[in-house]
Parts: structure tokens; C-alpha cells; sequence
């Protein structure tokens, strides 16, 4: 899963990357409107945490140009910015949800995870495939109880696979949503994630679906 | 407390009565009819002393023609005795007790009075006084006359000279007339001139009345403006006043502008100040959370303040907000936008917890008569607050009830027991500390709403829950 946080204070943009890096999401961040709005409208985010006070260009219409351009990621807006009306604007211009500083970073967390989670149409924060299941809020994936034991990269690719189960992700896919952009990517690596991860799943979790890409499934 | 008591309205009118003693109208008035009455009593008392002047004049003439017409006739005939050579040409003369008279009277050794009268005198002789005028020359004296009657009269001496002896007899010419022929033409016009003046002054006052009516009608069309710019009709007085008011109109108006510019700037200002405090505010907490969560009293201690800090922030920016904003005349809102996009927003914040939000039918015509901004502060709040504690069920209402506006928002969870009710309502204040807060969420509605002059009312639901019942004043 890959998160964009806009805020253009440099210690509070640490603090969110540091916090939300260390719960498992691959970070890229941008100080002002402009960057923003170009990575948006150029990576295919999971989440983006928005400011509204930027510098160059203002969050809302950040977010407006997003939408109209038809970029439907959830964004959340997080800003200082309390009052109603401004919420209330903040939604109207496509925010999936608000909050207001200053926050509790396991509130923005929650938050965070439920609104990836309902993008996907999941409902519950627990996501499971068969005897596999991954509970969101504390990033831990058990199979029939018994907790497995993940680095990061693969938490992240079981992550993905989990909040797309039965479908096709391709490799490219992949490695857009387990990688920040500034990382130095290598697809061959996503086929060595894929390949421990298969190791500590039940066999037949994970489907190759030639020329495609990768599949995840209850195995039968 | 289940039933709401009529809001303390602050808008309470001042009496459209007002002392006369203050009344524009009352003074240009009594000022119109002070100098109509005075100018009408001087007229007429002026022309009344010209007219009778002139009567007088013109009687004193005619008895001085009637003497001179006397003087001319008066010959002697061979006794020497005066007799008029023909008589005198005024058929009243001739009418017996007509008012007219002359007399010739001797003024000899043997003295006669009344050697010859008028016809009209009958058997009555005038008794004039004793004296005897220079020759040629006029006296003029007032007597008793036939009916005890008041006469003017005028007298000259003439001396003939009798053909037979030479001898130069003197008598005396008295030509006379009742006062009341003089009177009464002085009646009848008197009469007639002061009906004549006491309709030009009705005339006058009808006039005076309408003009200051007229006069005055573009400041009651001010008071009108005035009164919508209040109730929230119109932001501005709207409307074409005569050269004299319009600057005052247009002075208004450009403060009412300005207020609202301040009123905007200020609020601005909070906002951005609001934003400056909070992102380091944002950046001390989550440094204290990271610290926390290894060891120390100082984290604790920053974490505290920096949520005290919070309070302080938003509840003073919230008031600051506020205040400013209700001293602006000539607002009103829409109620129907606000609970829509509030509604909206609230099923995207609250999307988690799958609540069934429900506005109940209400009319599109309602208005706030304030602040757009406040309304969504208050109604947001409620809103929040019933999504954070419904159970499933949200439910917005309103209408309107003796020219107020009542929204209730209803929820069916918990609620809140009735002696805590009036706690909830006070600054940072929580019934519960499980649902994250700032406490200050009622405490900012109740502030509001007391500025606005209403009320907030918390009571039992029909859903079950808490009912939360705003009453604010509404724009017609």
C-alpha cells in the first residue's frame, strides 16, 4: 500500500512519514501544491494524507484537479482547519475524510486503513482468504491462527494482494504500491517477495497467471 | 427539561410609538400652525382696520357732500327766511327716520334750532352742541339722534347776506347719518372676511399636514429599509431617497459593507492563526507520543498541555468567530444547503459506522437570520455528536414556530441523563471520555447560540436516544 502525505511543515511531514512508514505503508511525500498534484495525478496511490494551507497551490484545489482529472483515490484531508464549513467544503471537493490537527497518530492511522479499506469494498478491518488472514490494525497476517512472520516488502506485497483478492495484479502494479517513488525499484525483487511469501502461505495461495501477473485465492 | 420556553429575543423592536415630544412631524407641525393662526390674525385684524378706515372715510365724504350739496341750495326767500332752492338729491333724506339727516339752524340773536330739517328727520331735532365753527370751516361731532340712535355729524356756518336789507344772517348746516349705516357694512365684511380667512387657513393646514407627510415619507420608507436591512432581507438599504438622505444612506451602506470586510478579515485572521498554532501544536504531540511511548514525565506533561492548549485555541477561536459575526446586520441563511452538505460530510466522517441519516421533509423557504457559518458551527456540532453516539439512526428535523426557528436532531443511542444534561452544555465538559473529543463541541453551540439569542434544548428522543433542539431567530 502506498501513501502521498502533503504537508508542507517539514517536522510534522517527518513525523507522519516515520509513523505511517513504520505501520507498514510505503511513503512518498510532497511540501507543496504543485508537487502534490503532479504525483497524484502521475502514481497510482492507495491513500493520500492532505494538507489544505500549501504553499503554490491551495489542498482544495489540489484535490479538485484530481478529481476532475479522474484520480479516485481516497484522500483524507488533515489540516488545522476545524471549521465546519470547511469541512463541509473539503468534502464537497472529494475528500473521503477530515481530520483536524492536532491528532492522534493511531486515529489517523484507523482512519487511514479504513478508508483503504472500504476503496477495496472490504468491510471489516480483518481480511481474510481462506485459513490466511490479515488484520489491518496491527499489520499481522495469521494463517489459521498461527502469526507469520514478515519483513516489510512482503508484508506490504501480501497487503496489496490481500485488499485485491481473485484479482490479477500485475508485477509493474505491484511494485508501484510496495515502493516509495525516490526507491530504487527492481521488479526481479517483487518475484523474490512473491516467491518467500508463497514459502509461509498455503500452498496454492498465490496463482502465476502467465503474461499477467500474479493472483490471490482461497486455494481449493 | 422537555418543552422549550420562547427564546429571550434580543430583537425585541423598540415601540413604533413614539413620545410626540420627539416627533419631527409634531414640530414641523406646531411650528405651520403657529405662524398660520399668527398670520391669519394679523391679516384680519389688519384689513378689518383698513376696511373700516375706509367706510368711515367714506361716510365722513358723504355727510361732507350732503353739507355741501345743503350749503348750495340754501337760499332766502323774500321774508328772509332759508329755504332750500331745490332738494337735496339722496331719496333717503326724504324717508322718515332712514339714518340720513340734515338741519339748518340759525345762529342770530334769536337762535332756532331746526329752522329747517330733513324730511327724514320728522318731528325730531337734532341738538347740536354749542359752538359755533369759523366761517367756512368743517367740525365734525357725534350725537344722540331720533331712537336715542348715535349719529356722525358734521357742521359749517354759512353767512347769507339777505338781498332786502343787506343784513347778513348766519346759520348753521348740519348734515348728519346714523353710525349703524356705517356699522354695519363693517359687520358684513368683517363676516365675510374672516370665513374667507378661516378657510384659507383650514386650507393652510390641510396643506401644511400633507406636505410634512410627504415631507417626512422618505424617512418612514428609511425606517422600512432599515427594518429589512434587520430582519435580514436585504443586506443593504436598497431603495431611492430624496438628495438630503441619500448621503446618509450611502454612509450606511458603506459601513455595513466594511463591517462585513472586518467582520471577514477578522475571521480570516483566526483561521490563520488557528492554522499557525496548531501545526506545531500537531508536531510537539506525536514528537511526546514517540517519547511516550519509551518513558518520561515530560512527554506526559507536553501531551497534556498540548491538548489543554488545543481547547484553548478552538474554543476562543470559535467565540472570537462568533462574535464578530452577529453584529452584522441584513445576514441570513438557507437552512436546506447547510443540512445538506453537513449531512453529506457527516456520512463521509462517519462512513464507518454504517448510520442511517435521515433529514426530515422540511421547507426550502426556511432562513436563518444570521451567519451561514455559525449555523454549520452549531448544527455540525449537534450532528457530530448525534453520529458519535447514535446506535444507527440520525435524525435532522426543523420548522418554524412563531417566528422562530426550531431544528431538532434526534439519535437513538444512550443519551445523556437529565442532571447532566446542564454539565454537557459548559465550557470542555464531557459526559463520556470514550469517544474521542474535544469536549468542547456543545459548549461552542451553547456560546453561539446565546449570541444569537436562542436556545439550545436537550431532551429525550422518540428515537431513544438524545434530542438536541436548537431555537434561533428566523429571517422572513
Amino acid at each position: 500500500m502506498r501513501i502521498l502525505i502533503v504537508e508542507d511543515e517539514p517536522t510534522l511531514q517527518a513525523q507522519l512519514a516515520e509513523g505511517i512508514g513504520a505501520a507498514g505503508y510505503a511513503v512518498d511525500t510532497a511540501g507543496n501544491g504543485v508537487d502534490a498534484h503532479y504525483l497524484g495525478e502521475t502514481e497510482p496511490y492507495d491513500a493520500v494524507i492532505l494538507d489544505l494551507g500549501l504553499p503554490q497551490m491551495d489542498g482544495i484545489t489540489v484535490l479538485r484537479k484530481w478529481r476532475t482529472a479522474g484520480r479516485t483515490m481516497p484522500v483524507l484531508i488533515l489540516t488545522a482547519r476545524d471549521g465546519w464549513h470547511e469541512k463541509v467544503a473539503g468534502i464537497d471537493a472529494g475528500a473521503d475524510d477530515y481530520l483536524t490537527k492536532p491528532f492522534h497518530m493511531e486515529e489517523l492511522l484507523a482512519r487511514l486503513r479504513a478508508l483503504i479499506r472500504r476503496a477495496g469494498g472490504h468491510a471489516s478491518a480483518d481480511l481474510s482468504c481462506g485459513a490466511l488472514t490479515l488484520d489491518t490494525r496491527n499489520s499481522r497476517a495469521t494463517v489459521a491462527g498461527q502469526a507469520l512472520t514478515l519483513t516489510s516488502h512482503e508484508y506490504r506485497v501480501l497487503a496489496y494482494l490481500m485488499h485485491h483478492r481473485d484479482e490479477v495484479i500485475s508485477r509493474a502494479d505491484l511494485v508501484e504500491h510496495i515502493y516509495a517513488q525516490d526507491f530504487d525499484r527492481d521488479s526481479n525483487t517483487v518475484e523474490v517477495f512473491i516467491a518467500r511469501l508463497r514459502k509461509k502461505l498455503p500452498p496454492g495461495s498465490i496463482e502465476t497467471v502467465r503474461g499477467l501477473g500474479y493472483r490471490l485465492t482461497a486455494p481449493k | 427539561m422537555n418543552t422549550a420556553t420562547p427564546a429571550n429575543s434580543a430583537n425585541t423592536r423598540s415601540s413604533t410609538r413614539r413620545p410626540l415630544r420627539n416627533s419631527l412631524r409634531l414640530r414641523l407641525l406646531a411650528g405651520t400652525l403657529f405662524w398660520i393662526t399668527a398670520s391669519i390674525i394679523i391679516a384680519g385684524w389688519g384689513l378689518s382696520g383698513l376696511f373700516r378706515q375706509h367706510v368711515e372715510t367714506q361716510f365722513h365724504a358723504e355727510l361732507k357732500m350732503h353739507l355741501d350739496q345743503l350749503t348750495a341750495q340754501l337760499v332766502l326767500n323774500d321774508k328772509g327766511q332759508p329755504i332750500l332752492s331745490q332738494p337735496l338729491s339722496d331719496p333717503r333724506l326724504n324717508r322718515p327716520y332712514s339714518g340720513c339727516y340734515w338741519q339748518v339752524d340759525s345762529l342770530a340773536q334769536d337762535a332756532a334750532s331746526g329752522l329747517l330739517r330733513s324730511r327724514s328727520l320728522w318731528d325730531y331735532t337734532l341738538a347740536a352742541p354749542a359752538d359755533s365753527p369759523a366761517d367756512g370751516s368743517i367740525h365734525q361731532h357725534r350725537i344722540v339722534g331720533p331712537e336715542g340712535k348715535m349719529l356722525g355729524m358734521v357742521e359749517r356756518s354759512v353767512r347769507i347776506e339777505e338781498a332786502a336789507d343787506g343784513q347778513v344772517r348766519t346759520f348753521r348746516l348740519i348734515a348728519a347719518a346714523d353710525e349703524s349705516l356705517m356699522a354695519e357694512p363693517v359687520a358684513r365684511f368683517n363676516g365675510a372676511l374672516w370665513l374667507a380667512l378661516g378657510l384659507l387657513g383650514v386650507g393652510l393646514v390641510v396643506a401644511a399636514l400633507v406636505q410634512v407627510f410627504i415631507g417626512l415619507a422618505p424617512l418612514e420608507k428609511l425606517r422600512g429599509a432599515l427594518g429589512r436591512v434587520r430582519s435580514g432581507e436585504t443586506q443593504a438599504l436598497e431603495g431611492r431617497f430624496p438628495v438630503e438622505i441619500m448621503p446618509l444612506v450611502e454612509e450606511f451602506n458603506s459601513v455595513l459593507v466594511q463591517n462585513a470586510e472586518v467582520v471577514e478579515r477578522a475571521r480570516t485572521q483566526a483561521g490563520n492563526l488557528a492554522h499557525a498554532l496548531k501545526t506545531p501544536l500537531s508536531v510537539l504531540a506525536n514528537a511526546a507520543a514517540a517519547d511516550n511511548n519509551k518513558e518520561g514525565a515530560l512527554a506526559q506533561l507536553v501531551s497534556d498541555q498540548v491538548a489543554s492548549a488545543r481547547q484553548q485555541v478552538d474554543y476562543h477561536l470559535a467565540r472570537a468567530q462568533a462574535a464578530a459575526t452577529t453584529r452584522i446586520p441584513g445576514t441570513r441563511t438557507p437552512l436546506l444547503p447547510i443540512i445538506d452538505g453537513l449531512v453529506r460530510t457527516m456520512r463521509r466522517i462517519h462512513a464507518e459506522r454504517g448510520l442511517e441519516l435521515v433529514v426530515q421533509p422540511l421547507p426550502a423557504s426556511l432562513l436563518f437570520r444570521g451567519d451561514a457559518q455559525d449555523m454549520q458551527e452549531m448544527l455540525g456540532n449537534l450532528l457530530d455528536n448525534a453520529c458519535k453516539w447514535a446506535s444507527h439512526r440520525v435524525e435532522i428535523s426543523a420548522h418554524s414556530e412563531n417566528d422562530q426557528l426550531r431544528i431538532a436532531i434526534d439519535d437513538d443511542g444512550a443519551g445523556i441523563a437529565v442532571e447532566q444534561r446542564d454539565t454537557v452544555l459548559r465550557r470542555g465538559m464531557r459526559a463520556d471520555e470514550q469517544v474521542p473529543g474535544s469536549g468542547l463541541g456543545l459548549a461552542i453551540v451553547g456560546d453561539l447560540v446565546h449570541l444569537y439569542g436562542g436556545q439550545i434544548v436537550l431532551a429525550d428522543s422518540p428515537l431513544g436516544g438524545l434530542r438536541s433542539l436548537l431555537v434561533l431567530p428566523l429571517a422572513r
